[in-house]
């Protein structure tokens, strides 16, 4: 959980694939819509290391990555839309496949404890099932990180 | 046995139907064959035109021998060599570039658009609309008036609709009576008159009960004490409502909704979702007089935890007082007018990044 207009620390490195293998690498935090409606998407920060760069820095190193977050949009969990943050790395392969990996995190306000839910109308799901829904996703959304980490590791 | 590979790609959710690489080797070579039809196309055209004795045999005389089929032809070809070249620089400059990369430069072009004079500067609050036009009208009791949803009142499109098709309909019965004039009868033309006038009368009954609604039902003010509004404060919010009439329900709220654009087929849907509804007023049998209108004068407070106004490309979370009356000569109303929410407590930065 960050704070809106607050700084995002993060680290990684990439286990398992030499450097050899990498074309290039693009790093970003963004936020992005999910639900009925067509994507937005907007990157806030965003680092492309080449392969002479990615010889230098050594990326199996833990490297790191900062920046200082807006103000808004904020994280929101409603009915036709979502609005997620993450932290995206795509690799790009010598072999011309693309790899993606995501870590999501939410943005919040000072006086939030949560993100932003909508209140259902009557009818609706409640507030408890909609909680659990959100563990599940972040549960599905851990796994397909994962899942992408392991074909890294090839 | 082995199947043939598609030349184009299909979103199906998060799937993808079909390869990519086989999607852009299709659009590219559309957009080449497009690009080169269209050059072939105003090449005969130039030819045919400076250098008549040029032009092919297989290519028919008639259909270069007019100035307006040349013309016709010259459009055709010089938008098949636009589309077509604009369609293959796109395809080809976005090769090999990512979703992010893509937004980058999006983002980039857009600051340097923002930067040329007239553009204003940033609000410090990314994708929350500045809501500038809310706060042009100052309130004669709080400090703003807030001006009403546009379309939502809207007497223009009835009144149009009315006068042009009734002025259609006066020039063709002036067509048909001509024609018995001087004795050449238009008898289809004189059969189109009659459901031609009954759609007239009912787009001329159709203004006629809208503009009773609307002086009926009389003006609804709404004015606020500030803007742009913070959750987990408190405003005070004037309601007023004109008009001579007797209200059997009377509700004045704030509403948050969720509208979303979607793309189904060629189609592209909107679909609106209320988020959150807070009551101000419910008042029945509401009676309004002229001399006397409908008013009040409310304390709110925006819960802490809720969405702020957003502004996104295909998604948008707007934020507005509604005010609803079931009233009984006339038909029930529902009038909205936009406030924007910001972040709680946020403080505007603009030097952030």
């Amino acid at each position: 959980m960050y704070r809106a207009g607050g700084e995002l620390k993060a680290t990684w490195r990439i286990s398992r694939v030499s450097v050899d293998e990498l074309r290039r690498l693009e790093i970003s935090v963004l936020w992005h819509t999910e639900g009925k409606g067509d994507e937005d998407l907007h990157v806030h920060h965003f680092e492309r290391i080449t392969d002479v760069p990615l010889k230098e820095i050594g990326v199996e190193n833990e490297q790191s990555i900062q920046c200082v977050l807006p103000a808004s949009p904020l994280s929101y969990h409603g009915q036709l839309i979502r609005l997620s943050w993450c932290v995206r790395m795509r690799l790009f392969l010598e072999d011309g496949r693309e790899v993606l990996s995501e870590s999501p995190f939410y943005v919040v306000t000072e006086l939030q404890t949560a993100p932003c839910v909508a209140t259902p109308s009557e009818g609706e799901t409640q507030p408890e099932e909609i909680q659990e829904k959100k563990v599940i996703a972040r549960a599905s959304r851990a796994s397909q990180t994962r899942s992408t980490l392991a074909s890294l590791r090839r | 046995m082995p199947r043939l590979p598609m030349p184009w790609s299909k979103k199906r959710g998060q799937r993808t139907l079909g390869s990519p690489f086989a999607g852009v080797a299709g659009e590219v070579a559309f957009s080449t064959a497009a690009f080169l039809s269209g050059v072939f196309g105003l090449s005969l055209v130039l030819i045919s035109r400076f250098a008549p004795q040029q032009v092919p045999d297989q290519v028919p005389a008639e259909a270069l021998s007019s100035n307006l089929s040349s013309w016709v032809m010259g459009i055709v070809s010089v938008a098949a060599i636009v589309i077509g070249a604009t369609r293959l620089i796109f395809r080809v400059m976005h090769l090999n570039a990512s979703d992010e990369m893509r937004s980058v430069i999006a983002t980039k072009a857009a600051a340097l658009e923002r930067l040329a004079p007239g553009q204003g500067g940033e609000s410090g609050l990314p994708n929350v609309p500045r809501g500038k036009s809310i706060t042009d009208s100052p309130g004669e009791y709080l400090s703003y008036r807030l001006p009403i949803l546009a379309g939502q009142d809207g007497i223009l499109g009835p009144a149009l609709l009315a006068l042009f098709w009734n002025t259609a309909w006066i020039i063709l019965l002036a067509v048909v009576v001509s024609g018995f004039w001087i004795d050449r009868p238009r008898w289809i033309i004189a059969g189109l008159l009659i459901p031609f006038a009954l759609i007239g009368r009912w787009s001329f009954q159709y203004f006629v009960s809208q503009m009773r609604q609307r002086l009926g039902v009389g003006p609804t003010v709404v004015e606020i004490s500030d803007h742009p509004l913070k959750p987990g404060h408190a405003y005070e919010v004037f309601v007023s409502q004109g008009g001579r009439l007797k209200l059997k329900r009377l509700s004045v709220e704030l509403v948050c909704e969720e509208e979303t654009f979607f793309r189904q087929g060629t189609d592209v849907r909107v679909e609106r979702h209320q988020a959150f509804g807070q009551v101000i007023s419910k008042q029945r049998d509401v009676e309004v007089d002229p001399q006397s209108p409908w008013e009040q004068q409310f304390s709110i407070q925006i819960t802490g935890n809720v969405m702020h106004s957003f502004a996104g490309t295909h998604n948008a979370i707007r934020w507005k007082f509604v005010v609803k009356g079931d009233s009984r000569p006339w038909p029930s109303f529902c009038r909205s007018y936009p406030v924007v929410v910001h972040p709680p407590d946020s403080i505007p930065n603009p030097s952030q990044r």
